[in-house]
């Protein structure tokens, strides 16, 4: 059966299922019904846990393959996002019924995630490429994975008001470029292996900083103080021990 | 060297950091508010880089009980907030020249070095050279952290020695909690990841209670978060290069 589907269409299945899983992390958001200063603020904090508990998972990995490398690409990602804010800024922006900064955090946080899942693609494709006889551990592992990261996206957007199926589908949408990059890089796996460090420190870098500029100041301006931190330590450890158990 | 004594020396060496502190003050009265935003985003950068290295060192021997740890570090400094009231208290007042303001200022720096120092007894107990790299790293953040206070203090009258003085003082804490953790690990190393956890998780809730909630308002969240995600990179990049 499975020896019948050319590699290449396995491949790029395998990374639309993790794609499919990020949607579940809207689930969690079914019960926010309000949109209140107070939820988006303490809503922030979880994104923020989660985005800091991965960067530090990814520049964990990322200085494996090379140290210097993972700055670099860390060093890109914070330009991608300062340039990404000034672009934003300029125009006047509208998601759903949020105009202005909250409009402005929620395409950023669509436009880091969906970038760094290229990132995430590449280490997979990579990772097939070593043979496919992990490959559904592999997948199980990336797909489980992927869900904190839909949480983060729609723990940004369903306070302001998106619908919990537009959050699912915004989150499937941002894990698109995984079976889209996973295709190439399987089949040229020596080409692709040195970009690694460079993406994962992207990604990191790119998230890292998003959190510090974006999520957390409004956080701290809406949120009480001690709510705020707690939740950020706790879902950041959380999302450290998901990644090293799971 | 006794590695107890090696403990002693460099935790030592990071607590008196905090009268370095003092230094800005001697070029102008007190740092412009900018500027005490700006130390507190590289205070918290070099913590959270601190707290990072801590996880990947100790990452593969940290088990379940790391966790719990963890939730204990952060539980930790959120009932010593609550408890002495500083919960939702402005550290970083200037014109507030209370006595309760002022000693307040004081029980929280003092609560604060205490978690830095069991972060590098632990860090000593993973091996040497890394208990060296993080008390640097801590002795780094104390400059900045000293600065804000000794800043606080002369907006206060209080002479700039007696700020230094004051800012180093708040850190003995740090040396007493660095011997103490270091030899506590020694004697029941089962301990270890128990008090790992609890060192990270009580880093990373200080960065996020204490130091930058302020500092965005201070000196607006693009200059903070540059800061910030700098100084942090470059304690990764150094501990990546130690390991």
């Amino acid at each position: 059966m499975v020896g019948d589907i050319s590699p290449v269409l396995l491949v790029f299945l395998y990374g639309l299922i993790t794609a499919l899983a990020t949607g579940l992390g809207a689930l969690p958001f079914a019960f926010v019904r309000s949109i209140s200063p107070r939820i988006t603020a303490y809503s922030n904090a979880i994104a923020s846990g989660l985005m800091l508990g991965a960067s530090f998972g990814l520049v964990a990995e990322g200085t494996r393959f090379g140290p210097w490398q993972t700055i670099i690409g860390a060093v890109i990602g914070v330009l991608f996002v300062l340039l990404a804010q000034m672009f934003l800024r300029e125009r006047d922006l509208g998601f759903g019924v949020v105009h202005g900064a909250g409009a402005r955090r929620m395409i950023l946080v669509l436009v880091v995630m969906t970038v760094h899942s290229f990132a995430e693609g590449v280490a997979v494709g990579v990772a097939f490429g070593g043979g496919m006889t992990l490959a559904v551990a592999i997948v199980v592992a990336i797909a489980v994975h992927n869900i904190p990261e839909g949480l983060a996206i729609s723990a940004v957007l369903r306070p302001r008001g998106v619908s919990v199926a537009a959050c699912a589908g915004w989150s499937i949408v941002s894990s698109l470029p995984q079976p889209l990059m996973a295709v190439p890089a399987f089949l040229l796996v020596g080409a692709f292996a040195g970009v690694i460090p460079y993406g994962i420190g992207f990604a990191a870098g790119a998230m890292v900083f998003m959190v510090f500029v974006e999520l957390l100041p409004e956080a701290f301006e809406e949120g009480r103080r001690p709510r705020v931190a707690l939740i950020v330590s706790a879902t950041l450890m959380g999302m450290v021990l998901f990644q090293q158990y799971l | 060297m006794d590695p107890t004594l090696t403990v002693l020396l460099y935790s030592s060496l990071a607590a008196a950091a905090g009268a370095l502190g003092a230094l800005p003050l001697l070029v102008r009265g007190r740092l412009p508010i900018v500027g005490i935003g700006w130390a507190n985003a590289l205070a918290a950068g070099l913590m959270l880089g601190a707290a990072y290295a801590l996880l990947v060192v100790g990452v593969d021997r940290v088990t379940l009980s790391g966790a719990v740890g963890a939730l204990l570090g952060i539980l930790y400094v959120y009932w010593t907030h609550w408890i002495s009231g500083t919960a939702e208290l402005d550290l970083n007042r200037l014109e507030e020249t209370s006595e309760a303001y002022g000693y307040k200022v004081l029980l929280i720096g003092a609560h604060h070095s205490a978690a830095e120092g069991i972060a590098i007894g632990v860090a000593m107990a993973v091996d040497v050279p890394f208990g060296i790299f993080t008390a640097l790293a801590i002795a780094v953040h104390n400059i900045p952290e000293g600065a804000v206070l000794c800043s606080i203090l002369a907006s206060r009258g209080v002479r700039r020695g007696d700020a230094a003085g004051l800012a180093v003082a708040t850190n003995v804490s740090q040396v007493l909690l660095a011997v103490v953790t270091f030899a506590i690990v020694a004697a029941a190393p089962s301990a270890f990841p128990w008090v790992l956890g609890f060192a990270v998780g009580a880093l990373v809730y200080l960065v996020m209670a204490e130091l930058l909630p302020e500092c965005y308002r201070q000196a607006g969240p693009t200059s903070i978060a540059l800061v910030t995600i700098v100084a942090m990179g470059i304690v990764v990049l150094l501990s990546s290069q130690r390991l």
